[in-house]
């Protein structure tokens, strides 16, 4: 069986263990009285024994003195004794009974009113001469001795109960707290705050000893990521460094050039390195991105103003290559955010459509906001990215035609979707029917 | 404009190609290979603004642009660096700094920044509530601008444009230079946005008849003729 949580697993656990308590209740308390039964049954055997007489001893008279000796005794002066003849008339004993009882033994309550008793066992017996001879005595040492049994029964078990049941509780808050400190530090880290341990509590033991070994291993993997982003940070300032004293060279060498020719392919190697600097520059942002650092600065705003502020600015670049762009917000639609990031990541989306979609294309920016998230979607009914391939264009340099010189670094969506992660969002590729539709979905709150 | 230039800069090879680029540009070009130069140039030879490399051996740059700073040093200093990242070039802003631009840079595109801090010291603004540049008037504060008399009829970012061309009149405004000032992006476009706003204003501007203003420099920017 598989529980699901610690609160089904205690659960499941309580009702097991209050099976076992019941049910081992009920055993003591059947066993007990099963044992009395038999010891007072014994007991009034053995007087009745004697009160009978043998077989071959049975005379009326000699039963009545036996009887009246042992009313008489102090160690049977607590057994009742009933003798009567064949047609139910009391010959003899210290008490009454309301009914007649069968031969052998029976068990007596309180419904057959024998004064000063409430629970007890008869023996009844024939002793010659159509007379039987009925002795009972009480199974209860004491008065309201059932009441005083419950009584134990229920603080005993019930002390049992409580203290398992608040440990269990105690238990149970204590391991969700400590998981829910786990929780919340994992949560904060996927955030992009990489400083943030799991406290430990000086208490020890098992669960500071696991926040301990978790914490190391978060510094290693902070380790990790610092020796990466150093790596990246050294890549491009080494390979930024050289790359600008080429691209200097190459400018010197274009002052100096002589022929038309040779300026030109000057250029085109200007343009060059003008690429690798750019694809630097944005593999620099989507990390400075990705650091998380710039939350902070996030504030309120509408976005729907921010569309309207991008789309107004594109119409015209929209326009001046042949494509349609369109606005599509009613009312204000307030985040929280980084103004300028979006902005960016909707003029870099907006510019993608212009430059992978052919002349005449109608190009919608928009907003759909509902309860839970603001859907901002840039459409276009261009030819779109076939459903297989829609995965490899959000990957980091995934472009999809490679032989296609002119359609910037790669890294453009991988930049959106970085901005996009930032704000707890996601970014999707759907089919637009006929086109591609880019579907950012922010979280409210 | 030609201005006397101190370019702090250790990679020699860098430093030579731009300063002779930046010399072509009709500036004199001195050059420091560390902080500890750079500052004792400074206190030697009177420049008109500092090429200041960010990481320097010995004094780095932003010690060296703290240093002037704290020494009452107004000099124009534009910071040079290797990285990209938002946070330094506001580090470096605060620090005092007056631009800030990412290497490499080509060199009429640093020339044309340098001419706008060095101008921008210079230019006192404030009282007047129109700025003119040939027959264009431009008022910041009502947000209209008027070309020989007649009223233009601008959309916002025009305006902006506009009025920036105005305020740097015969100056050499870059398209990165448009693009932070203008539009408030600190990322490159990747379309022509630049140049199709600058051909709408030139059709608006030369819509009553007068020569266009605006002369295109070819991979470098725009000017407009004061």
């Amino acid at each position: 069986m598989r529980f699901r949580s610690l609160r089904a697993l205690t659960l499941a656990f309580l009702l097991a263990f209050l099976v076992a308590t019941i049910g081992t209740g009920f055993a003591i308390h059947g066993i007990t009285l099963q044992t009395i039964e038999r010891l007072v049954d014994r007991r009034i055997l053995v007087v009745s024994d004697a009160i009978a007489g043998a077989p071959g001893d049975r005379r009326p008279a000699d039963v009545f003195r036996r009887i009246d000796a042992a009313m008489r005794e102090r160690d049977t002066g607590d057994i009742g004794l009933l003798l009567v003849d064949a047609n139910g008339n009391r010959l003899g004993g210290n008490i009454a009974l309301s009914r007649r009882l069968p031969l052998g033994f029976s068990t007596i309550a309180r419904d057959d009113r024998i004064a000063g008793l409430s629970a007890g066992r008869a023996l009844v017996r024939d002793v010659g001469c159509g007379m039987t001879l009925t002795t009972v005595a009480e199974t209860e040492p004491f008065d309201d001795y059932n009441a005083a049994r419950t009584r134990i029964y229920l603080i005993g078990f019930g002390s049992i109960v409580l203290i398992v049941v608040g440990g269990m509780v105690f238990f149970v808050v204590t391991i969700g707290r400590r998981i829910g400190e786990t929780r919340r530090t994992v949560e904060a880290i996927i955030d992009g705050d990489m400083t943030r341990r799991v406290p430990i509590h000086p208490s020890g033991g098992e669960f500071a000893q696991q926040a301990m070994a978790f914490n190391r291993m978060l510094d290693r993997i902070s380790d990790l990521m610092a020796s990466i982003s150093n790596v990246s940070n050294d890549i491009a300032h080494d390979l930024r460094t050289p790359l600008a004293r080429l691209r200097s060279q190459l400018a010197l060498a274009l002052r100096r050039a002589e022929t038309e020719a040779q300026r030109d392919d000057l250029e085109a190697a200007i343009a060059m390195s003008d690429e690798l600097l750019a694809m630097f520059a944005a593999m620099l942002r989507i990390a400075e991105v990705e650091g998380g650092d710039r939350r902070a600065a996030f504030t309120q705003f509408d976005l729907a103003d921010l569309v309207r502020e991008v789309g107004d600015m594109m119409q015209p670049v929209a326009a001046d290559s042949g494509r349609q762009l369109d606005i599509a917000v009613d009312g204000p639609t307030r985040i929280v955010g980084d103004r300028q990031l979006l902005g960016q990541a909707m003029v870099n989306l907006i510019e993608n459509a212009i430059r992978h979609t052919p002349a005449g294309t109608r190009i919608e920016i928009g907003i759909l906001a509902n309860a839970a998230a603001t859907i901002l979607t840039v459409t276009d009914d261009g030819p779109g990215i076939p459903a297989d391939r829609r995965k490899l264009a959000l990957r980091r340099f995934g472009r999809l035609d490679p032989s296609r010189h002119d359609a910037g670094h790669g890294l453009g969506l991988a930049l959106i979707d970085a901005i996009v992660r930032l704000h707890r969002g996601t970014l999707s590729l759907e089919d637009a029917v006929p086109g591609l539709r880019v579907v950012i979905t922010l979280p409210r709150n | 404009m030609s201005l006397n230039l101190l370019l702090v800069e250790d990679d020699a090879v860098f430093a030579q190609a731009m300063a002779e680029e930046l010399r072509g540009l009709d500036h004199c070009v001195t050059i420091a290979v560390d902080g500890r130069e750079a500052l004792a140039a400074v206190d030697s030879a009177p420049f008109d603004a500092v090429v200041l490399d960010r990481m320097l051996p010995r004094i780095d740059g932003m010690t060296v642009l703290e240093r002037l700073r704290g020494s009452n040093m107004t000099l124009p200093v534009i910071m040079l660096t290797a990285l990209g990242r938002s946070v330094e070039k506001v580090e470096g802003l605060e620090a005092g700094a007056d631009d800030y631009v990412v290497k490499p840079v080509a060199a009429a595109e640093l020339s044309a920044r340098l001419a706008a801090v060095v101008r921008g010291r210079g230019w006192t603004g404030g009282s007047a509530d129109t700025i003119r540049a040939g027959d264009i008037t431009v008022s910041p504060t009502k947000f209209r601008a008027w070309r020989d008399g007649i009223a233009l009829d601008l959309g916002k970012l025009e305006f902006k444009l506009l009025a920036e061309f105005v305020a740097n009149a015969d100056a050499v405004l870059t398209r990165a230079m448009l693009v932070e000032r203008v539009w408030g992006y600190d990322f490159a476009p990747t379309t022509n946005i630049v140049d199709v706003y600058v051909r709408h204003l030139r059709v608006k501007l030369t819509a009553a008849g007068g020569e266009d203003p605006i002369v295109t420099m070819r991979g470098v920017g725009y000017m407009l003729r004061g």
